[in-house]
């Protein structure tokens, strides 16, 4: 630790988040040795805990940066400290799963072990106090923890994490079976990922379906450090080069603006009713724009869409436009 | 005067454009594929965006062929002051890469139309007009996309600062709602930008060039084009 002053900002149940000196649009994360589980029920300290789980969350923000998500690093300090971008944590936690394991089984009966044909995202309103409840994304919108957009920002990122880090654990023989997620708002109103990706934030099995996570602690199954070590020391060994880009698809919507006459809607509305279908008020014909991209949806992304909206895809003057992740 | 004329793929307009140039003394017309791009036409004295179906109307009329490179050299001779005219298909190119305000629509009729108007011309003296203040021409139209569109404080400035340099009218001059072909706003044909050097016109003065088309109004407009160019 340097003799510069930070202040304490929060103290978390395994992190504190400090002020940081040099600038007051960053913060300083530093990792504790602490181990909980249950919501703060089950706890424990364990020597160089911290330090992995801030090496193995190091590694993988500065990957997941590298193929182009947008995160809070900003750089490593020396010790368990990583200073990071200073960002409004968004009151909705996001999981998503691989592989049916822990609440999800509980929730729905499913069995664990059970594969998804998909990634099931899942959004958790953060409220220690009504234990973390499951949130639907419509229900997020209309306590305004998030708009519409911002979801459907945070689910395609998430869904990109989680391809990223897969398939970088694919080539270790390690199986992501889930993993927890925060987003934060930076004052530009941007949503980078934040917070930590580590043991403490995710599922993984090896090739025995063997736990390398916090389940060890949770059920009281195995040494947490000894297999926090092992899973940092595959992932180092996982060559992030090798992972292929993930093939993002986006949806431009381009409509005429309201009050702009709609030819086109127009003959289409006389000929849908000449075919007899009943009740057609109106028809309105716009344009849909499916964009395949080799990377991942970013703020970044977000503002070139912006600007080829405007420049290309539609006419400001007379149509609208809306991307749809 | 060198005259750029420039052809997209699908312009189909730009030798009818040529061969009424040839007509005008001292103009001397050279056809630009787009894909020379910009260095193509800064040596020009002027351009002329003919009609036609760059890039098959997709997307929007003229929308592909105004992020074209060659229009960065369009975009640098207007600046300039040299005189450019663009022609139904161009004069959507020239709304679409912001040279002139506003966009064209679908006609209100939902159908291509072609057939000889009557414009009343302005009662100013404008580069393009010179000759023509006052007076109504007769000039074909051919298009679908002809529906001039703005935001009522473009319309306000374009009468104000009179830029709405052709109307569609009746044969006397007269321009009522009637007479619109196809929707424009203010019956709207043709407008320039605020230096008046912009000439975006969606009726075709090329197939108005000789007395045996029926009419050789349009060519008073390319003269002055030509002169205009001599001249910035």
């Amino acid at each position: 630790m340097t003799g510069e002053h930070s202040d304490l900002i929060r103290e978390g149940k395994v992190k504190r988040v400090l002020s940081d000196p040099a600038s007051p649009d960053t913060i300083i994360i530093e990792f504790t040795d602490a181990v909980t589980a249950g919501d703060g029920a089950k706890r424990a300290e364990m020597l160089g805990k911290g330090k992995l789980a801030c090496e193995t969350s190091l590694l993988l923000l500065r990957y997941l940066q590298q193929r182009g998500i947008a995160t809070h690093l900003v750089e490593k300090l020396d010790g368990p400290r990583l200073r990071c971008r200073r960002v409004e944590i968004l009151p909705v936690e996001v999981v998503c799963r691989n592989i049916a394991a822990g609440s999800v089984c509980r929730r729905y009966g499913i069995e664990q072990g059970t594969v998804f044909k998909r990634p099931v995202v899942e959004f958790f309103l953060k409220d220690d106090a009504l234990g973390d409840p499951l949130v639907t994304p419509e229900v997020a919108v209309q306590m305004g923890l998030a708009t519409e957009d911002e979801l459907a920002f945070i689910r395609s990122v998430t869904l990109s994490v989680n391809y990223y880090v897969r398939e970088l654990m694919r080539q270790v023989k390690l199986t992501l079976v889930d993993f927890k997620l925060e987003f934060g708002r930076t004052p530009e109103g941007e949503l980078l990922v934040a917070d930590e990706i580590s043991g403490d934030t995710m599922r993984v099995w090896d090739e025995t379906s063997t736990s390398l996570d916090k389940d060890l602690f949770r059920k009281s199954t195995g040494d947490l450090v000894s297999a926090y070590v092992e899973l940092l020391e595959r992932l180092v060994s996982a060559d992030t080069k090798a992972v292929g880009p993930r093939t993002e698809r986006i949806v431009v919507e381009v409509m005429p603006k309201r009050g702009v006459k709609n030819p086109p809607g127009e003959v289409t509305m006389k000929a849908l009713r000449r075919l007899g279908m009943k009740g057609v008020q109106d028809v309105r014909v716009g344009k849909l724009f499916v964009i395949s991209l080799d990377r991942p949806v970013s703020p970044a992304l977000m503002r070139e869409l912006e600007a080829m909206n405007l420049k290309l895809l539609s006419n400001p003057v007379a149509e609208t436009h809306h991307v749809r992740l | 005067m060198s005259i750029a004329v420039i052809r997209f793929p699908g312009t189909n307009n730009e030798h009818d454009v040529i061969r009424a140039l040839r007509q005008v003394p001292g103009a001397e017309p050279f056809l630009v594929p787009s894909r020379l791009g910009a260095r193509a036409v800064l040596d020009a004295d002027g351009v002329i965006l003919p009609g036609g179906f760059s890039y098959g109307d997709y997307l929007r009329a003229g929308a592909i062929a105004a992020v074209e490179e060659v229009m960065d050299g369009v975009k640098e001779l207007a600046e300039g002051g040299r005189p450019i005219l663009g022609i139904c298909n161009g004069f959507q190119v020239l709304t679409e890469v912001g040279l002139l305000p506003g966009v064209l629509l679908p006609n209100k009729t939902s159908r291509f139309i072609c057939k000889w108007v009557h414009l009343r011309v302005c009662d100013e003296n404008t580069l393009f007009t010179e000759g023509l203040a006052g007076l109504t021409i007769r000039i074909p139209i051919a298009h679908a996309e002809g529906c001039y569109h703005c935001s009522d404080d473009e319309l306000t400035l374009l009468e104000q600062e009179d830029r709405i340099i052709f109307r569609y009218s009746d044969e006397h001059g007269v321009v009522t709602p009637e007479v619109n072909p196809n929707g424009s706003l203010d019956n709207i044909a043709g407008i320039v930008n605020r230096r008046g050097n912009v000439l975006g016109m969606m009726p075709h003065p090329e197939r108005a060039a000789r007395p045996a088309l029926s009419s050789a109004d349009g060519m008073t407009i390319l003269e002055n084009f030509v002169r205009g160019a001599r001249a910035p």
